[in-house]
């Protein structure tokens, strides 16, 4: 081939590339009545997870139940952690669920809803450690899984990045690393830690609760910078708690009834 | 889409460090990837079936198992077997150069068999023993045709040492996760980390390439 038909060439995929993003796009944006696109990473039981070829969790149903509420169609897709906020971001999804923790660094890049979930946060120990607290975990190695609420209550105690702080991409690995020896404690959402002591007794772990050393966390929806939809979404949101249907849920999924204080004083700010 | 400079600014101390460490793994990799490799390599020649066929297991098992696993593997199971707790850079060393000891005694064997065996037989009769005709005449000029696919594996190397994250090695790639745990940004930890592998590889081809070249009219 001569310089001239490699040109050629490659304008043709240039233009071939084009029209796909093009088409990308267009798929993306259409009418204001469209179906919602909900993205969420199915693998955080019992907050979202497969069973089967299914979708299911709490958020799967509190979604349903608000998306009811504000009078939505909608569509629930499992397309991953990291896909998660490039979609979002980028705007080619709509809502994204996924026990996301609100906090003021992510609030740059996104739109979070009123809160709809509080999360505290558990210490997991072996049986027989010194450990008693949050204070006692300084100096200490922690495992915490990236991202989440108990990664943001350690580095509240540590500084951020602290080099004590092993971040896994899980809190299975995470708890590993602690049975293993790699590290003294994790520090994960109460729901996780409970639900592994209890599914794991030879292992022989303790929970640790530390109400006054761990902020609570919250949960929200995450939008798009700027969405429309926020507005529809906090009152639908609220709407659910106020009138109980959000308590039946919790219920259901986490067998006790849920203490509101926090959040609603959160949704009244 | 705005890039946000600030957040990747932040991170750059981090980012060098993670690169260093980065460096060291690879390093560390390399060279007892190339030591146990080449006894592996020459082992896998032997005619004795004791030494060749656990050489063969070997190369089969780290061959054909995925690194990814391996690296979990080692972390949870060998390293807390051996030393009693985990430790996640050991693990990580241990790994990359078991892993690539076994791909690089494939590239020693094929490097000294495509010596001609006149060359052996050469030295042979010249007086020398086994291990010297191997050491002063095959091998050198077995190590030449083999540097365009050592360079190869050492790339490899370089960027699989990014699955070292999942077991929080505090390398490059472990900084980009972490960047996005705080930020929920994909696209400033993923390109800054990817350019940065880029210049580490780059870097490696073009000391390669040098003394490819070297060697060749040496």
């Amino acid at each position: 081939m001569n310089k001239a038909s490699i040109k050629g060439v490659f304008i043709v995929i240039l233009i071939a590339l084009m029209g796909v993003l093009v088409a990308c796009s267009e798929s993306a944006t259409g009418d204001g009545k469209k179906k919602l696109e909900v993205i969420t990473e199915a693998a955080y039981a019992p907050f979202e997870y497969m069973d089967g070829d299914q979708i299911v969790g709490f958020d799967i149903d509190f979604i349903d139940t608000v998306m009811k509420e504000a009078g939505y169609d909608y569509e629930v897709k499992n397309i991953g952690w990291d896909p998660l906020f490039a979609e979002i971001q980028g705007e080619r999804a709509d809502i994204g669920i996924s026990a996301i923790t609100i906090n003021e660094d992510r609030k740059q890049t996104y739109d979070f809803s009123v809160p709809y979930f509080e999360s505290t946060n558990m210490i997991l120990v072996p049986e027989g450690s010194d450990i008693q607290g949050a204070e006692d975990l300084k100096g200490k190695v922690v495992a915490v899984q990236n991202g989440t609420t108990g990664q943001a209550a350690v580095e509240t105690l540590f500084g951020t990045n602290h080099e004590d702080i092993k971040k896994f991409e899980n809190n299975v690995l995470a708890i590993m690393e602690l049975v293993k020896g790699g590290a003294d404690a994790v520090v994960a959402d109460n729901t996780v830690v409970i639900e592994y002591v209890k599914n794991n007794p030879d292992k022989k772990l303790k929970a640790i609760k530390d109400p006054n050393s761990f902020d609570s966390e919250f949960y929200g929806l995450m939008f798009p910078k700027d969405s429309e939809l926020k507005k529809d979404f906090d009152k639908a949101i609220k709407a659910v708690i106020e009138d109980g249907t959000y308590s039946k849920l919790y219920k259901e999924w986490f067998g006790e009834e849920p203490d509101l204080k926090a959040l609603k004083a959160q949704l009244n700010k | 889409m705005e890039f946000r400079f600030d957040i990747v600014k932040e991170y750059a101390y981090l980012f060098l460090e993670g690169t260093l460490l980065t460096i060291g793994l690879s390093l560390a990799g390399i060279v007892i990837g190339l030591i146990m490799g080449l006894f592996i390599g020459i082992g896998k020649l032997s005619k004795n079936k004791w030494i060749n066929i656990p050489l063969d297991w070997y190369i089969t098992f780290f061959r054909g198992t995925p690194l990814f696993v391996q690296i979990l593997l080692i972390h949870f199971g060998a390293v807390p077997f051996i030393i009693g707790d985990t430790n996640a850079i050991f693990a990580g060393i241990t790994s990359l150069s078991l892993n690539a000891a076994a791909y690089i005694a494939e590239i020693f064997r094929a490097g000294i068999q495509s010596i001609d065996k006149g060359q052996m037989e050469a030295a042979r009769s010249l007086g020398m023993n086994h291990s010297e005709s191997m050491l002063h005449v095959i091998l050198p000029q077995a190590v030449k045709r083999m540097i365009p696919p050592l360079g190869n594996e050492f790339i490899v190397l370089i960027k699989e040492s990014s699955l070292l994250a999942i077991i929080a090695v505090p390398e490059l790639m472990y900084w980009g996760r972490a960047m996005q745990g705080q930020y929920y940004r994909v696209w400033e930890p993923y390109i800054t980390v990817a350019l940065i592998y880029l210049v580490l590889t780059l870097t490696l081809s073009k000391l390669l390439n040098f003394v490819e070249r070297k060697w060749a009219t040496g």
